[in-house]
């Protein structure tokens, strides 16, 4: 959290800035002491995100003090207003209890994916998935998953789906739902797929600070309707992310890295504060060796909570994934989940092959006693 | 909001920190001469500077206390109706219209790739001459634009195309009809080339330039109804060695096309050549510019040789299952494909 002060006297200004290691920055300006006759306003400006308090202080010159010591206590004033704007702090028993009540898990719909996932998609956390698009007859699997998840959750709460390629199909949407929904008369899967199709919402992005306007909209319509308690969002997709970033990222300039990962912080934040869960696409690109992994490099790395990378064999159309981190489960191993997909128009239909599910690679044993077992 | 998530050049920002301004707010109230000083920069970058603040804020506030008013938010079920509305571009080859569900999107991006000669142009001319066919005759009345990048677009070709189509319309008709409805202006071939608005393309810095421009155009071109760009690839294939840029450069290129698409609803085609790729030990065909730029295009077409017959294989879209369906390339245009029409070899 960043919160800036400006203190702003007349007259000629000098500034001094302080960095400190809980990213908090000070800077004051302060009236050059040669004018002591002159009275001294000055202005102490607290800016923390979008509240802002303005604390007004006038100095005179009453008493016959030198007037760098009056400076000096009044930086001192001015800085112990900005030690106030700090989050409170919360215990691990208030965390727990937090969790337990607001952080649910959302199925996707695929069996399989959910084992891998622990149940699904966890609201408070930013998912990501990576999957190669056209490695040579690939479908666009990654979109399917997300489609998939939406349709399924549209039934609790409200999906937010920014489309960076055009590529929401409501069309897709509506077939999913209607699978779903089993025997039903026709009026009421009617209605059903009605309510369903409005509780999701698409926006079409183009640039990433197109992107980060529009989450900072969120944000603002989310905390509205907190006070208010209005509709609830409970997924927030970005397909796919690592279009949005390509084309600034890399090169000499850091900016495009920094964009990234200020993207990555407030999609955390916005997950954490809201209780959404955050799922977002990434594509792959040629490593070393020939090996493909997920695009956005080093530095994106660390930014999502879990990370699941799919594939499909293209002879048996049989589709992997694989999880390459978990925050929630034992760390450092892999583990793989099978799912098939016929390639007709009901392809979303994918069946979990449990027999298939087999640990592929444990490269460190179990760090908190879990159970393989467990895992599944 | 933070200043560094305003859409400005980096020096701008890292001035604009470096004088201690972070937030929104502290930069609303200053008037441009005083931010001109304080970050010694000219007095017109200064009033372009808060112009974008003054824009952020705006779109900040306005949001407050509405729930509903995130820009350019759709409900799945408003888009659903919309897309049963939609007319899709016929590609002249009823099998193929049939896999792709009546035709090419509007509003979305189509990648077509292909080996030489398969026929990549020659769909890229039909499809701008059937974007044309009237409304009442189930076409869209709209008009094409065709950027040219290799120099394959061939005038007397479209001629023909659109000859071939004229005549296809008539078929639908008695003669009496036909002997009328041949004697209108629109049912000229002229009138069709008149509608296809021609770019012809020598560097891959005019080709981003004319993909900027196109904006401008479509605003004053509302007619417009698809986008063919023959090839995308032509000019990024040499002259490129650095290819983190190269693909900088065609993603950005490609997000710009994805909102073309979208805000004006009219079908972007991209053409695209083939290349080798080396996987688990053997050579296989792709579609050239890599794997990053396999993400940019919503559907992706790929068009090969089955024997002595021309096949398209629909191998990304986010609404069709994957099908390939044969089609025949003839003097009219692109048809249905038909047994005697054999590929000649030269040998």
């Amino acid at each position: 959290m960043l919160t800036r002060f400006r203190v702003e006297g007349e007259g000629e200004r000098s500034s001094m800035a302080e960095n400190d290691d809980l990213g908090i920055e000070r800077t004051a300006s302060i009236q050059n002491p040669t004018k002591p006759s002159s009275s001294i306003g000055a202005r102490v400006r607290a800016t923390h995100d979008d509240d802002e308090d303005e604390v007004r202080v006038s100095l005179r010159p009453v008493l016959p003090h030198s007037s760098s010591d009056l400076i000096h206590q009044e930086a001192a004033r001015a800085l112990s207003v900005m030690d106030s704007f700090h989050q409170p702090w919360l215990t691990g028993v208030e965390l727990l209890d937090d969790a337990n009540r607001n952080k649910h898990v959302l199925p996707t719909g695929l069996e399989g994916i959910d084992v891998l996932l622990g149940g699904g998609l966890r609201e408070g956390q930013l998912i990501e998935i990576a999957g190669p698009s056209s490695s040579g007859k690939t479908q666009p699997l990654q979109m399917q998953v997300c489609l998939h998840s939406a349709s399924c959750i549209a039934d609790k709460g409200s999906v937010m789906f920014l489309d960076t390629c055009n590529s929401f199909s409501p069309n897709r949407i509506a077939c999913m739902v209607n699978q779903f929904s089993g025997p039903l008369f026709k009026e009421a899967k009617e209605r059903r797929l009605e309510r369903i199709m409005s509780s999701i919402l698409c926006q079409p992005i183009y640039d990433i600070f197109e992107l980060l306007d529009t989450l900072h909209q969120l944000e603002s319509t989310l905390k509205h309707t907190v006070k208010t308690g209005g509709y609830k969002i409970c997924l927030l997709i970005i397909d796919s992310i690592s279009s949005l970033i390509a084309p600034i990222l890399g090169g000499k300039s850091p900016q495009g890295r920094l964009l990234m990962v200020s993207a990555g912080i407030v999609l955390k934040k916005l997950a954490h504060e809201f209780n959404l869960a955050v799922l977002v696409t990434n594509h792959m690109v040629g490593g070393e060796g020939g090996i493909i992994k997920p695009a956005l490099g080093e530095s994106w790395k660390n930014i999502p909570h879990v990370r699941l990378v799919v594939s499909r064999d293209q002879q048996s159309n049989v589709f992997t994934a694989t999880v390459l981190k978990h925050t929630m489960r034992v760390a450092y191993y892999i583990h793989v989940s099978e799912f098939t997909c016929n390639t007709d128009i009901n392809y979303s239909q994918m069946k979990n092959q449990s027999k298939n599910h087999r640990i592929l690679n444990m490269l460190i044993l179990h760090l908190y006693n879990v159970p393989i077992a467990a895992c599944f | 909001m933070e200043i560094a998530n305003l859409p400005i050049s980096a020096s701008q920002r890292s001035k604009l920190l470096s004088a201690g301004y972070a937030t929104l707010s502290s930069l609303s109230s200053l008037s441009p001469s005083h931010l001109a000083r304080d970050l010694n920069i000219e007095l017109q970058e200064a009033l372009e500077i808060l112009k974008v603040v003054s824009d952020a804020a705006d779109r900040s506030k306005s949001t407050d206390g509405h729930h509903q008013a995130l820009k350019g938010v759709q409900t799945a079920w408003d888009m659903l109706s919309e897309e049963q509305m939609q007319q899709h571009i016929t590609t002249g080859c009823e099998d193929l219209d049939h896999i792709l569900r009546g035709g090419i999107h509007c509003g979305e991006v189509t990648e077509v790739g292909g080996v030489p000669g398969i026929g990549k142009t020659q769909l890229g001319i039909q499809l701008a001459v059937n974007v044309q066919i009237p409304v009442e005759y189930g076409g869209h009345g709209g008009q094409a634009v065709y950027i040219d990048t290799e120099g394959s677009f061939m005038v007397e070709r479209a001629h023909q195309i659109a000859e071939g189509c004229i005549n296809g319309i008539l078929d639908n008709f008695t003669d009496h009809d036909r002997k009328i409805l041949a004697c209108q202006e629109w049912m000229q071939p002229n009138s069709f080339l008149s509608n296809i608005f021609y770019f012809r393309i020598c560097s891959y810095t005019e080709q981003i330039a004319v993909t900027n421009y196109l904006e401008k155009f479509l605003k004053e071109h509302k007619d417009v109804k698809i986008v063919v760009i023959d090839s995308v690839t032509f000019h990024f294939r040499q002259d490129f060695d650095d290819l983190a840029c190269r693909t900088r450069i065609l993603s950005g290129m490609s997000l710009k096309l994805m909102k073309l698409a979208k805000t004006n609803n009219l079908a972007v085609v991209l053409l695209n050549q083939v290349t080798t790729k080396y996987t688990e030990g053997s050579f296989h065909l792709t579609l050239a510019l890599g794997d990053s730029w396999s993400h940019s295009c919503t559907n992706r077409i790929i068009l090969y040789w089955n024997a002595n017959e021309r096949y398209a294989y629909i191998d990304k879209s986010p609404s069709l299952p994957s099908a390939s369906a044969p089609y025949s390339v003839t003097s009219k245009g692109i048809r249905n494909s038909t047994s005697h029409c054999k590929r000649v070899r030269m040998m």
